[in-house]
């Protein structure tokens, strides 16, 4: 009988409208995991079955090949090594760049900060295109290293922007004045109170950058040449090609038809699940960041 | 003390004399090479043959291997100057005529080289005197050097049928297109796989307007093409012409469209992708899907379970009435010849070991070798000095996989010369069985007048930009109505307002640019094209 | 005169703000001359839209031609069609896309118990790390007449099983909208999440005291924190008006539908296979840009004028 009165505490609408957020999010959740389990067990199905759409609720023509093939290739390791280095390493540089720029864009009684956004901002529309930026990676001596991955375009000017808008709606200005009447300087308002503050945000644009560093593929097809310094992407991609083309490969000498020939595609889908593991896994570790609510009244002490 | 002092010279002279010859070995030159290969190619750096042919040419070879992923980066490297010293790779647009153009002075002229240290390549060009027209630049130059192979066919599309049905439902293979549309209609409606479900595909071809495609057809209406290219150029009578423009073709897609309508084509054909279109050639478990459909061959096409049900069959006239030529799919010269396989640049420092081990390549044992691969695991030579193509060594993969697994293949520069004694392996003998269908009609090809000779023409840099531009906008509308009037029909309606569109984007230009191209090229060079007799 | 003392009217404004506000200078300085080396220096090959490619002056000192490639884009028979095609999928991606990574956000925030919450968010930004060539594959199996899932479901909801989405030219870009809804709405909805994270739970506590139920919280206290973010997103997104990516277009692309999906990425792709003009392809990327930065400008200036929210 207690959920009845429990129920009776609510207001009507809200009951109603604590059932279609429940829907919806039954709704959305079988739109988008439905596709994403159709992934995972057409990885482990026969290719040619899953084309015809014969695999819909479990997988038909069982077959652990796809991994196999990616798994036993010792440049998915290197890969994996990598790109692990070129992420972390690369998004704690991009990180020192971009927060302290961002707090002090923020800052309104920092004058220059609309000419600065401007400079920002014009780069992301017009860029001298991919020779210049060529012969300047050489110049550099960044080509064919590592750093190629960590030193250039490591301030990413949309997650500068949101960092900016950020830390302008979240760190009052009245904080700050109280805090300069203690005698606080600009970076140590950053370092001690407005950064802890900004958790949130640390985590998203963190988890951004770490991102466009796992997913980057094209830094390492131009620049790298030394086998052991592909990142993860460049290898899966080199599989997926390999095995694309059994089908691809005719005519030209008959190149298809191999046994492999049934299970080609089901790579496809075992490389997106190898591919994306790792950062999958993170994001659960990053959410805890996002948890409501901090009580500003307790800052104001 | 003298007996000590002794001794430690003869050691130390021994020593010495040890290190003398390796000190001489490390004075090879090395040469960097870029190779773009095949994602099935091994590792080139552990060929067999291609370490012989370096040693051979006495140098010690660097090589970056690129699989197939390679023109982002191509144009980066070529407009900084950051190349190596030879570029390898047929495909994946490598090496292009434009670049010599484009980039003057980055790439070396071979002329002089040749002349002095290449007899394999001057033995070439005066066995296959086209081959040196093959190699040479619009400046008079020569900057690459080209690929011979030889074996290949001359046609790439072979037309397929499952003559299991056709036995069971008492028919024989289609010779017009009535009998082509009676055949297909009893596939869909009489159930000849047996199964219970109306789910057999008549008709399937592969996407867009090229590949294994059902234009094929054009064939038995007289036109001689390329039906693989999908750009509709050709030949007849010594015109240039593009047959998405031709009369005979809209008959055809009246009649796909009389095809589609029934439900007798694939009604996915438009959309499906490669994967997809060999997915449902292979079948279900229980049973064949496809009826008749174009391919390579029926193994590839169809997948070892149900391809001994098929049987490749040829042309198909338009009507019993017809009386005029017959043809099939005809592509030689792209099938066996090559432009731009091989390159140096003038980075290279040591040009004449470039060009000896260049000249390897030419030599036709090693072409051999990079076209099947190392002798020993894959060639046997006998002690007549013929050759023995051999069977994979691993009895799952078949002969192509194996092919492009153990070297460059068809993707790598050689000659292979006609008089060498060759027994080709399975895959190759089959398509000369496959062929026999087809050898009537391919025989009556003139090469001078109905031959577009596709690898041996050059266009100069602005003409090649003019057909750019032209022909994206031009293959737009040719793509988009291929699609349309086979699927929505209205074609007579529409014909009049689809050639004029084509003539507003442009498509005569450029048949006016070919034609010159064509004109000057039989001017030069008469009766230079030959097929050879017996293979 | 005049222009001497107005230099040094912002050379001498530089040098007291430095002296004002070293500190925050300082913090800015490793992303301003980050900026600098990597996308300033490089940025004369922008030149190359107006020049002839010429490999013997470096390649970018060749001769100047002016607007002539600009001139032939706009002249060629395509330009019309690809221009509004690509125009078209821009506009309903954003009026699509935009408004519903908010709602997602929104809605999830909702959510009472926080393991139901936070395993609802971790599957919604899954499909964003699909590939592109994969995400078309699935796709096109998906969407196959009669054998495909979304086909059988609607066969079973409307008997309409065998239409053939991929081909129909009508169906395009609401395929490809969705599609990028369905991959990427989650992924977007993050930073609304974290936004909402940080409000402050006594502005709740007020609400509830004031009666208000859910739809009220949402209307004065969430919606009201996502505005910011919201503005600079969306002034964000215009700036990608005509940035319709090469890719998936690419490989939707069919001889049925491509009247409506040649886009200006894809022709310009296919030009460059076919002879690599590389002044042609920089100057129709600079026309590109031009029109995507002058959008920019106009929504930041609306955004400026009506809420005083600008991005510079």
């Amino acid at each position: 009988m207690r959920w009845l009165s429990s129920l009776t505490h609510k207001k009507a609408s809200d009951i109603i409208s604590d059932f279609i957020v429940y829907i919806m999010c039954v709704l959305i959740f079988i739109i988008i995991a439905y596709p994403l389990y159709f992934v995972v067990i057409a990885s482990v199905s026969n290719a040619d079955l899953v084309a015809l759409g014969e695999v819909t609720m479990y997988p038909k023509g069982f077959s652990w090949f796809a991994y196999q093939k990616i798994f036993e290739d010792e440049r998915v390791w290197i890969g994996y090594r990598n790109t692990i280095f070129y992420t972390v390493v690369g998004t704690l540089f991009n990180l020192f760049l971009t927060l302290p720029a961002a707090y002090a864009l923020s800052r309104k009684e920092f004058r220059p900060r609309h000419g600065l956004m401007f400079y920002f901002i014009f780069t992301m529309f017009f860029s001298g295109g991919l020779i210049p930026t060529y012969i300047l990676m050489k110049k550099l001596g960044l080509e064919n290293t590592p750093w190629v991955f960590i030193v250039p375009f490591s301030v990413n000017i949309y997650n500068l922007i949101v960092t900016r808008v950020y830390f302008e709606t979240s760190i009052p200005q009245e904080l700050y004045e109280a805090a300069t009447l203690d005698g606080c300087s600009h970076l140590r308002f950053f370092l001690k109170i407005a950064l802890p503050l900004s958790k949130p945000v640390i985590a998203v644009i963190a988890l951004y950058y770490i991102v466009g560093h796992w997913n980057d593929f094209f830094t390492g097809l131009i620049y790298i040449r030394d086998k052991n310094l592909v990142p993860l992407q460049l290898v899966l991609r080199d599989i997926l090609i390999a095995n694309l083309v059994f089908k691809e490969g005719v005519g030209l000498g008959g190149a298809a038809g191999g046994y492999a020939q049934r299970y080609a595609d089901s790579i496809k889908y075992a490389l997106i699940i190898v591919a994306s593991l790792p950062v999958l896994v993170l994001y659960p570790f990053l959410q805890k960041y996002f948890k409501k609510g901090i009580m500003f009244g307790a800052l104001k002490g | 003390m003298l007996e000590k002092a002794l001794k430690t010279v003869f050691i130390v002279l021994v020593v010495l004399s040890l290190m003398l010859p390796l000190a001489i070995a490390q004075e090879k030159p090395t040469l960097r090479v870029i190779v773009v290969t095949h994602p099935l190619t091994k590792d080139v750096d552990k060929m067999p043959h291609m370490k012989t042919m370096a040693d051979a040419a006495g140098v010690k070879i660097v090589w970056e291997q690129y699989r197939a992923t390679f023109y982002e980066k191509k144009q980066a490297l070529l407009a900084s100057g950051d190349v190596p010293d030879i570029f390898i790779s047929g495909w994946w647009n490598t090496i292009e005529d434009a670049d010599f153009v484009r980039y003057p002075g980055l790439y070396q002229p071979l002329d002089e080289l040749i002349t002095k240290y290449a007899p394999n390549v001057q033995r070439m060009f005066k066995e296959h005197p086209e081959l040196k027209i093959l190699s040479t630049s619009p400046d008079g130059h020569i900057y690459s050097l080209p690929k011979y192979q030889r074996f290949w066919p001359k046609n790439q599309i072979r037309m397929m049928v499952n003559k299991r049905w056709l036995d069971k439902l008492g028919l024989k293979p289609p010779k017009t297109w009535d009998e082509l549309y009676q055949v297909l209609k009893a596939f869909k409606t009489k159930d000849p796989n047996g199964n219970g479900k109306a789910d057999e595909i008549p008709i399937d071809w592969a996407p867009g307007t090229g590949s294994f495609n059902v234009t094929a057809l054009l064939s038995g209406y007289g036109i001689v093409a390329s039906f693989s290219d999908g750009t509709g150029w050709y030949v007849e009578d010594g015109k240039v012409k593009n047959y998405f423009m031709d009369p005979r073709y809209k008959e055809l897609v009246k009649f796909l469209n009389k095809l589609y309508s029934e439900g007798l084509v694939n009604p996915e054909v438009f959309t499906q992708d490669y994967s997809k279109f060999q997915a449902v050639g292979r079948g279900t478990e229980e049973v064949p899907l496809v009826g008749l459909t174009f391919g390579w061959e029926p193994y590839d096409r169809l997948g070892s379970k149900w391809a001994p049900q098929y049987a490749v069959i040829g042309p198909i006239k338009p009507s019993a009435k017809y009386t005029g030529p017959i043809y099939w799919d005809f592509n030689y010269f792209g099938l066996n010849y090559g432009r731009n396989y091989i390159a140096m640049t003038s980075k290279c420092k040591d040009k004449e070991a470039a060009m000896k081990f260049i000249d390897q390549f030419y030599n036709p044992e090693n072409g051999l070798q990079v076209l099947f691969g190392p002798l020993g695991e894959n060639i046997k030579k006998n002690k007549d000095g013929s050759y023995v193509i051999l069977p994979p060594k691993d009895p799952n993969m078949d002969p192509g996989t194996w092919k492009w697994t153990s070297t460059l293949a068809d993707a790598g520069p050689m000659y292979v010369s006609d008089t060498m004694k060759v027994t080709l392996g399975s895959d190759m003998r089959a398509l000369a069985q496959y062929d026999k269908v087809y050898k009537p009609y391919l025989d009556r090809v003139n090469l001078e007048k109905q031959v577009w000779p596709g690898p041996f023409i050059v266009y100069s840099k602005e003409d090649t930009d003019e057909i750019a531009r032209l022909w994206t906008d031009t293959s737009s509308i040719i793509t988009s109505n291929y699609a349309s009037f086979i699927s929505k029909g209205n074609v007579d309606a529409q014909w009049d307002n689809y050639t004029k569109e084509l003539e507003k984007a442009g498509i005569n230009r450029i048949i006016e640019i070919m034609q010159k191209y064509y004109d000057e090229f039989k001017k030069k060079y008469p009766g230079i094209l030959k097929m050879p007799a017996k293979k | 005169m005049k222009k001497e003392s107005h230099f040094h009217g912002i050379f001498d404004k530089i040098l007291n703000s430095i002296k004002k506000d070293y500190l925050l200078w300082l913090m800015v300085l490793p992303a301003v001359i980050e900026v600098f080396i990597f996308h300033y220096i490089p940025i004369y090959g922008v030149q190359l839209a107006f020049r002839e490619y010429d490999f013997s002056t470096g390649g970018f000192g060749g001769k100047w031609v002016g607007l002539k490639y600009f001139i032939q884009f706009f002249n060629s028979y395509q330009f019309k069609n690809i221009l509004w095609n690509t125009f078209f999928i821009s506009i309903t991606n954003i009026i699509i896309g935009f408004p519903i990574p908010i709602i997602l956000a929104i809605l999830i925030n909702q959510l009472r118990n926080q393991r139901t919450k936070e395993f609802l968010q971790t599957i919604v930004y899954m499909p964003h790390f699909i590939s592109t060539p994969v995400m078309v594959g699935l796709l096109i199996v998906l969407l196959a007449p009669n054998t495909g899932i979304i086909s059988k479901f609607l066969d079973a909801l409307f008997g309409i099983g065998n239409l053939n989405l991929l081909g129909e030219p009508r169906a395009f870009v609401p395929l490809y909208v969705l599609s990028d809804v369905w991959q990427h709405a989650g992924w977007n909805s993050i930073v609304y999440l974290a936004v909402l994270s940080n409000v402050d739970l006594e502005l709740y506590e007020a609400c509830k005291v004031d009666g208000g139920g859910r739809w009220h919280t949402i209307r004065y206290i969430e919606l009201p924190t996502l505005v910011p973010t919201m503005l600079i997103l969306l002034v964000l997104n215009l700036g990608s008006i005509l940035g319709v990516g090469f890719e998936k277009i690419y490989l939707m692309q069919n001889p049925l539908n491509i009247r409506v999906s040649e886009v200006i990425s894809t022709y310009v792709y296919k030009m460059g296979l076919l002879s690599a003009q590389f002044s042609y392809a920089t100057a129709i990327g600079l026309f590109n840009t031009v029109i995507n930065f002058t959008f920019l400008s106009i929504g930041n200036r609306i955004s400026k004028k009506f809420t005083g929210w600008s991005l510079w």
